[in-house]
């Protein structure tokens, strides 16, 4: 389990990082925290000629706010992002789907950028942005550009990123927090393992307590996140009742998109079925939480 | 790992056999595929270089079109090598007419063997769906 | 003996190993640096069975760094096959020779100057397979169509046996009341040290001998076998085990193949090699415990009591056969009906071949297996004759007024109580109270079980157990195996120090600690003064066959040992004492280091001078007392006999007894399981540091833990192994781990010096049978039977889903 060779270069601006990729070709990889990455190195399931390091490369990390937006950079560690108060504060469901992921040394070290650009449908940071129609702004040779979370996610492992580019910044929703109910939920074999199936759902609601949008996305069922939109449909201009969460809950599961694989650890049936409950207990906890804290 | 699935085509059946007994376009059509040489009739050399993400390979391989039953059937047998493990698998293809399109179902066997059995397990099925997915849709793009 | 009251011995003294482990000071094999030593990288099979037509190693020569490479048709020019237990004449070389039969099989090793350029030559072999079929489940591969792995002995079956004890099966059955019949599966899974293998092997022309650093458990049976598989006297053989091994668990015991392929690679390259096992190839190809398909029935009579039992068990060693197996279905002979007074047993034994990853003694070595089906079944009686799980129990417990006991197998069970310990255990976790709590919320609709186990646990393996895989006829030309010795020795220096060495090298068990803890008892010194020596190096180190730390066995037979060379050293010391006090031999009293008459006690000499009298000055030492101040001793149990002619053997030696009540609630919706209270009570006899203790049970409930709901070395059906990373492979973490409430029942050991029984398998036999007995008492509502592991979410949730579509 030792890496084969490669070049390694340590880019301090987003620009010689992406003169590095030009340069380099498509057998060189970015690396970030190398949470994914690394691992596939060491079983030479990777064999990347070059590394881009871009650790170094210090104004991607921040996070502000820009009016109804987080605005966050690529690079911004999801451990800082689990304890920033603004992120708390402005998109709680954000921090809480990171406290999903793996065990806190992987924190440390894994990047927003990068578990996005990995794209594993499991994952909480593709999952939620899903969820909250986040942006992503890449940086290419020929400029910049923007495309949306639902455009961003292409197949299994698979970003629209080309190999050219760059993901620079994430601008996620702001949520409102009193009219706002949300969760984050999922089922694995073991704590921090890879979700079998999850959940992150958000209500929008009026003062009534009436929903007026509902956004659900789920994790695992697909080879991309995908939204829930036939029950985000149902749920619309609703009052919410445990009646109406069940309804909704089993229009996830049965939603054409929700097309899981069977593998070792639990049969394609059992990620139909989980969808449907964690959707259920996934609404219930959102609406209980929201309820809770009026 | 069972294989088994339809795609439909808005294309005759006699081109869409036709197209699917190309060696040109198959070459064309086979993600990664590098080269494709028909050694004898019907028997086929590939080289292809595939993967998703940063895990890729290069595999060698034979493929033989066996069975042929034109322009309704033949049987698909295949097998690569490379260092990340090797594939093996077998698949009936079956067309038929509907209207002005064409059904093709396919119905087999996919063996995963190697680095990649070992540690992929969890996205080997989807990833395969995918990629034979990714076959034919490039093949309808030919068409 | 055993009855007095120790000062140390009994005491939680801290573990004198931490300090260095914990800051990484250890010193394990990657630990050790030769000079001039280069690092093997092994190719292996991808292929779970396939022909090897061609290993073209050309291009890997000619890589970078690179000063070797070997392959099968090397190793098969350079060794014999290692002999094994039963009489089928398979072939297990330690490299893949003209076929593979598992994936992960070794097929060619590169030498080179770093791991990294020895992995980039590897990617150059060239390999042409012939891929065949495969065969993973054991029913399928005795079948006749089945793919033959080994064709020189024509059919997968390596080892077929019957044994009969007591009453005829078809008389029983009509005595009996009930017949209650059922099949079991058992899972295959490993023991995943944090430490992987590791070996440094050089080679000398000039003597045409080897040394060979590894991290071996034992028994050192492998030795002697390693030394015959190169043809070489045994001598000829250095082996050397650092003093720290990062734990075994079972899966460094048995045959250690890389010893002798590493062997062979430094002789054929010329340099000292290390290979050190990376984490895929340990999950791959190190070794695991049997998975086993078990037909079971009971005989019983309606007022709870078992008649008899009837079993055919199938297990696989995977690809190939290699010592100490057929262990797997024999080491169990002796306990097999468990705690239970039993005298009538049908068994039927099949070993099998199958395109998979292969076995060794795993914690609990086929007793996990064999209590799985024997408790299940026993619960099954019980429901279906209407009695309480833990009363059809306290009916069949072998009672105290029996021991010693020799079970209709031949086990010889010299102490325990096994309905108090028992009971002590349903106290701890309040069975009435909880049975309650259990109708309430069955009530409710909540799937709420509660699960026993009550079984015996051998330690201290006889060796005879082996010989049980060949009949009675076949073994008659045989010399007879037997035995179980440990070895140690107890020096005291010219300046009154003492040093021990003992054979049981430890894989972090805490044994420096123990013997300090007995050292200090025996000679009235402090622990922190003993030192301990954990190396072992059979130069200049007593072991035998026996000997290692496996089964258990350190707490019984190495602390006897070590007691014993002791009291052999103080006895010397005594006799040097009384010749320069001038005293009788007789009146010399030993207390707390210092030795004196036993009316002036006043007037003592410290065990100092009386070593140096024994080194510095001996000319003046008594009429036939040499020179120098030690005690040796290779103690085997006098219960360790040859198995007798009607198949009974005394396959272990101390027999102690664990009972287990756990209370599980499941998750109708997701299958998920909560462990709402678990109570482990364990008779081990002795306890002879509590702290360690502890860890050994909760160690070996955590594992266990992993093979009933997360482990496995899973295989598709072409022998693909799926598990192959800690993605897969899931060991249960801290999170995973419940609560449990651990307690003791010691009745101490007739046959140990301190009364100690083994400690350190306990558990990982119980737990599997009690969470299939929690689980199946909590699904029992919905009609659903649990007849294997391991019992994922997904698993529970298609049984119950199956469920309630049959009733629907």
């Amino acid at each position: 389990m030792k890496p084969t060779a490669f070049e390694y270069f340590t880019p301090s601006t987003v620009q010689e990082a992406l003169q590095l990729l030009e340069s380099q070709g498509d057998e060189a990889k970015i690396i970030a925290g190398g949470q994914s990455l690394v691992a596939m190195m060491n079983f030479r399931a990777a064999r990347p000629e070059a590394l881009i390091d871009i650790n170094n490369i210090k104004d991607l990390d921040y996070i502000r706010e820009e009016e109804d937006e987080l605005v966050i950079g690529a690079l911004t560690r999801e451990r800082t992002l689990e304890v920033s108060p603004l992120v708390k504060e402005k998109c709680p469901i954000l921090a809480k789907a990171i406290t999903h992921i793996g065990h806190l040394p992987i924190r440390f070290r894994g990047t927003i950028g990068g578990t996005l650009v990995h794209a594993d449908p499991t994952a909480e940071i593709p999952i939620t942005s899903v969820a909250l129609d986040a942006k992503m702004k890449i940086a290419g040779p020929s400029g910049e550009r923007v495309l949306n979370a639902g455009e961003f996610f292409l197949t299994y492992l698979t970003s629209a990123i080309e190999e050219n580019e760059l993901l620079v910044e994430v601008r996620i929703p702001t949520l409102p927090p009193k009219t706002t109910a949300w969760s984050y939920v999922d089922i694995s074999r073991r704590f921090g393992d890879f979700a079998i199936v999850a959940v992150a759902s958000v209500l929008s609601l009026d003062n009534d307590g009436v929903c007026k949008e509902a956004r659900i996305a789920m994790g695992g069922v697909a080879p991309t996140p995908v939204r829930a939109k036939e029950a985000e449909a149902l749920l619309a201009g609703q009052k919410i009742t445990d009646s109406i969460i069940e309804e909704a809950a089993i229009k996830a599961a049965e939603s054409d998109d929700v097309d899981p694989d069977s593998d070792y650890h639990a049969t394609a049936e059992y990620r139909k079925a989980m969808t449907k409950v964690l959707t259920q207990r996934g609404l219930k906890e959102a609406w209980t939480n929201f309820e809770g804290s009026k | 790992m069972k294989i088994e699935g339809t795609y439909t085509f808005k294309a005759p059946q006699q081109k869409v056999w036709e197209t699917f007994n190309s060696v040109e376009h198959l070459q064309e059509a086979l993600p990664g595929c590098e080269e494709l040489i028909e050694t004898e009739p019907g028997k086929f050399d590939v080289f292809l270089k595939i993967g998703i993400s940063a895990v890729k390979g290069k595999y060698k391989g034979k493929f033989e079109i066996a069975d042929p039953n034109p322009p309704n059937s033949y049987k698909l047998i295949g097998q690569g090598k490379g260092l990340p493990g090797y594939v093996k698998g077998e698949a009936v293809i079956s067309m038929s007419q509907e209207g002005e399109d064409t059904i093709l179902s396919y119905d087999g066997d996919v063996q995963v063997g190697g680095l990649l059995a070992g540690i992929g397990q969890r996205m080997i099925g989807g990833i395969s769906k995918m990629m034979i997915g990714q076959f034919f849709k490039s093949m309808d793009k030919v068409l | 003996m055993s009855g007095e009251k120790k000062k140390w011995v009994g005491s939680s003294y801290k573990r004198k190993e931490d300090m260095r482990l914990l800051t990484g000071r250890g010193t394990f094999m990657d630990d050790i640096l030769l000079p001039n030593m280069k690092h093997a990288a092994i190719l292996r099979s991808p292929y779970a069975h396939a022909k090897i037509l061609d290993v073209d190693i050309s291009e890997a020569l000619k890589a970078p760094g690179v000063i070797g490479v070997v392959t099968g048709e090397d190793v098969k020019k350079a060794s014999k096959p290692y002999p094994c237990g039963v009489t089928i004449p398979t072939k297990y070389y330690t490299c893949a020779v003209d076929k593979v039969r598992f994936v992960g099989e070794p097929v060619a090793v590169v030498v080179a100057d770093n791991r990294y350029l020895a992995e980039d030559a590897l990617d150059l072999i060239e390999v042409d397979y012939d891929p065949l079929e495969a065969v993973v489940d054991i029913e399928k591969a005795i079948e006749p169509d089945a793919p033959v792995l080994h064709e020189n002995i024509g059919s997968n079956i390596y080892n077929h046996r019957f044994f009969k004890y007591g009453t005829d099966w078809d008389t029983l059955c009509q005595e009996a009341d009930e017949v209650v019949k059922w099949k079991f599966n058992f899972p295959k899974y490993a023991g995943s040290p944090i430490e992987t293998y590791g070996v440094i092997a050089s080679y000398s022309s000039f003597e045409n001998s080897y040394v060979v650093y590894n991290n071996y458990q034992g028994p050192f049976v492998n030795h002697a076998l390693t030394a015959m598989a190169l043809g070489i006297p045994e001598n000829k053989m250095r082996w050397i085990i650092p003093t720290d091994i990062g734990g075994g668990f079972g899966t460094k015991t048995g045959i250690y193949p890389y010893c002798a392929l590493m062997s062979i690679v430094a002789k054929k390259t010329g340099v000292t090699v290390k290979w050190i096992e990376d984490r895929r190839e340990h999950l791959l190809a190190s070794a695991t415990c049997t998975d086993r398909v078990t037909y079971i029935e009971a005989a019983v009579r309606k007022d709870g009591k078992i008649l008899g039992l009837k079993d055919k068990a199938m297990d696989t060693t995977g690809g190939y056969i290699r010592p100490p197996e057929p262990g797997c279905a024999y080491r169990s002979t002796g306990n097999h009906t468990g705690a239970y007074d039993i005298r009538n047993l049908d068994r039927e034994v099949y070993i099998v071949a199958t395109n998979k990853g292969l076995t060794a003694p795993l914690r609990g070595y086929g007793c996990q297996e064999l209590y799985f089906s024997t408790e299940r079944i026993t619960d099954m009686a019980a429901a279906k004759l209407g009695i309480d799980p833990a009363e059809i129990r306290f009916k069949n417990f072998v009672q105290p007024e029996q021991m010693p006991y020799t079970t209709a197998t031949g086990g010889y069970y010299d102490v325990g109580n096994y309905p108090a310990a028992f009971q002590k255990c349903l106290d701890i976790v309040e069975y009435d109270k909880m049975r309650e709590y259990q109708k309430k919320a069955r009530a409710e609709g909540r799937l709420v079980g509660i699960g026993l186990a009550s079984v015996v646990d051998p330690s201290v393996t006889n060796i005879a157990y082996v010989a049980i895989g060949k009949t009675i006829e076949e073994r008659k030309n045989e010399r007879d195996k037997s035995g179980s010795g440990e070895a140690a020795i107890v020096k005291v220096d010219p300046l009154g120090g003492i040093t021990v060495i003992c054979s049981t090298n430890p894989q972090g068990q805490g044994h420096e600690t123990v013997i300090s803890q007995i050292i200090a008892d025996e000679f009235g010194v402090h622990p922190d003064e003993v030192v301990v020596d954990s190396v072992l190096d059979s130069s200049d180190r007593l072991y035998s066959i026996t000997t290692g730390s496996f089964s258990s066995r350190f707490a019984s037979s190495g602390t006897t040992a070590i007691v014993r060379a002791s009291r052999q050293c103080i006895e010397k010391a005594k006799k040097i004492a009384a010749h320069l006090m001038k005293i009788k031999v007789e009146d010399v009293v030993m207390e707390e280091g210092k030795f004196f008459a036993k009316d002036k006690p006043e007037k003592a000499i410290k065990l100092r001078h009386i070593a140096g009298a024994a080194h510095w000055n001996q000319y003046d030492l008594p009429e036939g007392i040499d020179a120098g101040l030690f005690g040796t001793s290779l103690w085997t149990m006098p219960t360790s006999r040859p198995p007798d002619g009607k198949d009974r053997v005394n396959s272990s030696n101390t027999y102690g007894f664990v009972a287990e009540a756990i209370v599980v609630e499941v998750d109708q919706e997701t299958g998920e399981i909560t462990f709402l209270k678990w109570a482990s009570v364990h008779d081990a006899g002795t306890i002879l540091n509590p702290q360690i203790v502890r860890g050994q049970v909760l160690g070996s409930i955590v594992q266990a833990i992993g093979g009933s709901m997360y482990e496995e070395q899973a295989y598709d059906e072409h022998g693909q192994c799926l598990t192959a990373s800690f993605a897969d492979y899931l060991c249960p973490t801290a999170m995973e781990m419940p609560k449990v409430d651990v307690d003791h029942f010691e009745s101490p050991s007739v046959l140990t010096a301190l009364g100690s029984k083994g400690a350190g398998e306990g558990s990982s036999m119980s737990v599997p049978p009690a969470i299939g007995n929690a689980i199946a008492d909590a699904l029992a509502p919905l009609g659903v039977v649990v007849d294997e592991l391991p019992l994922s979410p997904s698993k529970i949730w298609h049984m119950i889903d199956e469920a309630k579509a049959k009733t629907n």
